[in-house]
């Protein structure tokens, strides 16, 4: 039953994005435009960051490519869970699907799936286009890259649910979204290494899960690393979403507990 | 006296709960109410609460229509979506087919169906055969069902030649319809209508309330409990009715007995007036979108409303 209700959540996300046509292949062309900016800045950069850069093969663009396109995992699973909360709060259809026998942790976990999967879809791309551009991907670590894909989502989607429960219960104004938007793409190495900051601001990169969730992705898909020498990644955002899963789950229930005994369930 | 009857009725509260196809017991809803950031600041621990729902007892029998009457505020939409499961009661207990709705709310949701006036709670770029098909599935039924369910139900809501039509399509009165559709896809024991009629046309309303009759309430003999303030739809639809007034129920009985217990002549809207001590007509004709400046001076509205001065 739960692959039939997930698969017709997919079926309406896909149903819906594809009645804003124009939309979507805005998003695809500008996301082109964002690959090709990178890569002239790589070219123009050459080997001038090449210190920083050794620990992950030494190319810019692939070391950038692969932080844009993991990253947009994290940007997913921050916006997808609230957002959908927030739509079919201001679309009016939470309140119907709370009256079916589906929990409410499923309907808002469900909801979020097509978006996983389109951003699936912009991962693929990223990594297609790069290839075309020159990023030799001949050595990667499939099986490791895989593990730490679902570690990732794990990670990322507990902190989405965490980021929902605020928008539950105060609508608007979720903390949770907003410092940690911000703060994964400065110190969470999707764009530089984290080695380029003094030894006291890696500490704040240290403690985010995009740190390893990229750095482990580098060095599965660039540069071939084992399961053995992926471990500190792996491990760490295990560790990572041990702690957040049951607490994120924890959190949404009480939530949605609070609403209704306030009464907000379709407020916004 | 009705009065005396329904105290009697009361005391029957020793009776083994969860006997009803819906039950309640003493159920109370306070709300806290927002207060504005300079009354937090001058009086953090003050609290502003409103009582929408205050010791409800209701006991509504297997295949009987019950019909909830009462003013804009009454509380009418607050005791439905607590027997929906969807707001908690802050003090009492509630049971809809046994299941007691806080602590077996997903049991209880299995087994009811809640057609809501807002049009909003459908996908309105997809069309009302998908709408259908989506909210079947979130009703854990097999995929193998539900094309066969859902053509059935699009077949008695007489929308089968409009069920690939984009929802945003459909008039009030076809929206309305597949309210009705999408709240019987679970074959559910007991329906909640909250309103069904409010935001169409006298014609449309008249035709969905003769739906509801034939189709939910003869046909298929379901439990209903409705919420209204059109007398006419009451005494129509309803086999009791129940007058809800500030979170109190202030009365319970068939339209009949109702009627009868104030005066042989009475009509519902006395019926309402003497219980509330309100006039049914000035609470609600402003709100009849229809009514004609000469119906809302003479404080009229639709149906066989007269007003008398209780």
């Amino acid at each position: 039953m739960a692959f039939e209700k997930a698969l017709w959540f997919i079926k309406r996300g896909y149903l819906l994005q594809m009645s804003y046509k124009f939309d979507f292949f805005l998003r695809m062309f500008f996301m082109l435009f964002n690959i090709l900016t990178y890569y002239f800045i790589a070219k123009m950069m050459g080997d001038a960051a090449a210190k920083y850069l050794e620990p992950y093969g030494g190319d810019y663009f692939s070391f950038v490519l692969i932080g844009m396109a993991f990253s947009g995992y994290l940007m997913i699973s921050l916006r997808s869970f609230s957002e959908s909360v927030r739509d079919e709060q201001m679309m009016g259809t939470l309140e119907a699907m709370m009256v079916t026998p589906t929990s409410t942790s499923s309907i808002i976990a469900l909801s979020s799936l097509w978006s996983f999967i389109f951003a699936s879809f912009r991962v693929f791309l990223y990594l297609v286009i790069g290839i075309f551009l020159g990023v030799d991907m001949t050595h990667a670590n499939v099986l490791g890259a895989l593990i730490i894909l679902i570690l990732t989502i794990i990670c990322f989607s507990s902190i989405g649910i965490l980021s929902a429960s605020f928008i539950m219960v105060f609508k608007r104004g979720d903390p949770i979204n907003m410092l940690l938007m911000g703060s994964s793409e400065l110190f969470g190495g999707v764009l530089f290494p984290i080695e380029v900051f003094p030894g006291w601001l890696q500490n704040i990169s240290h403690i985010l899960p995009i740190t390893y969730s990229v750095s482990g992705m580098r060095h599965a898909i660039l540069q071939g690393y084992t399961l053995s020498s992926l471990a500190p990644d792996i491990l760490t955002l295990a560790l990572f979403s041990i702690i957040l899963l049951p607490l994120s789950l924890f959190v949404f229930d009480r939530s949605v507990l609070k609403v209704k005994a306030e009464g907000g369930l379709v407020q916004y | 006296m009705i009065r005396q009857r329904l105290k009697t009725n009361e005391c029957l509260g020793c009776e083994i709960i969860g006997t009803y196809a819906i039950e309640t017991k003493d159920l109370t809803k306070r709300f806290v109410l927002d207060r504005g950031f300079l009354d937090v600041i001058r009086n953090s621990r003050k609290r502003n609460v409103l009582t929408t729902l205050s010791g409800v007892n209701l006991k509504v029998k297997e295949g009987e229509v019950l019909g909830l009457l009462g003013p804009n505020g009454a509380g009418k939409s607050t005791l439905i979506k607590i027997l929906c499961t969807l707001i908690l009661p802050t003090v009492g207990e509630a049971y809809v087919n046994g299941y007691n709705v806080v602590k077996e709310g997903q049991q209880a949701r299995s087994s009811i169906g809640f057609i809501t006036t807002d049009e909003r709670s459908f996908y309105w770029r997809l069309s009302g055969r998908e709408n259908l098909q989506f909210f079947a599935t979130l009703h854990n039924m097999p995929q193998s069902q539900v094309k066969a369910r859902v053509e059935e139900l699009l077949d008695v809501v007489h929308l089968k030649n409009r069920a690939d039509e984009p929802f945003l399509n459909y008039s009030a009165g076809m929206k309305q319809r597949m309210a009705i559709a999408r709240g019987l896809l679970n074959d559910p024991k007991v329906l909640f209508m909250d309103e069904p009629t409010r935001s169409l046309d006298p014609g449309a309303a008249k035709s969905l309330r003769d739906f509801i009759k034939d189709h939910i309430v003869t046909e298929r003999g379901k439990t209903v409990l409705i919420s209204t303030h059109q007398l006419d739809e009451a005494e129509q639809l309803c086999d009791t009715i129940a007058i809800l007034d500030e979170g109190r129920i202030k009365v319970q009985g068939s339209p009949e007995e109702l009627k009868k217990g104030i005066s042989e002549s009475s009509t519902l809207g006395d019926v309402f007036s003497f219980y509330t001590g309100k006039s049914f007509e000035e609470e609600n004709v402003s709100q009849v979108p229809f009514a004609t400046p000469r119906q809302r001076k003479r404080g009229r509205g639709f149906g066989s409303m007269k007003r008398k001065g209780y």
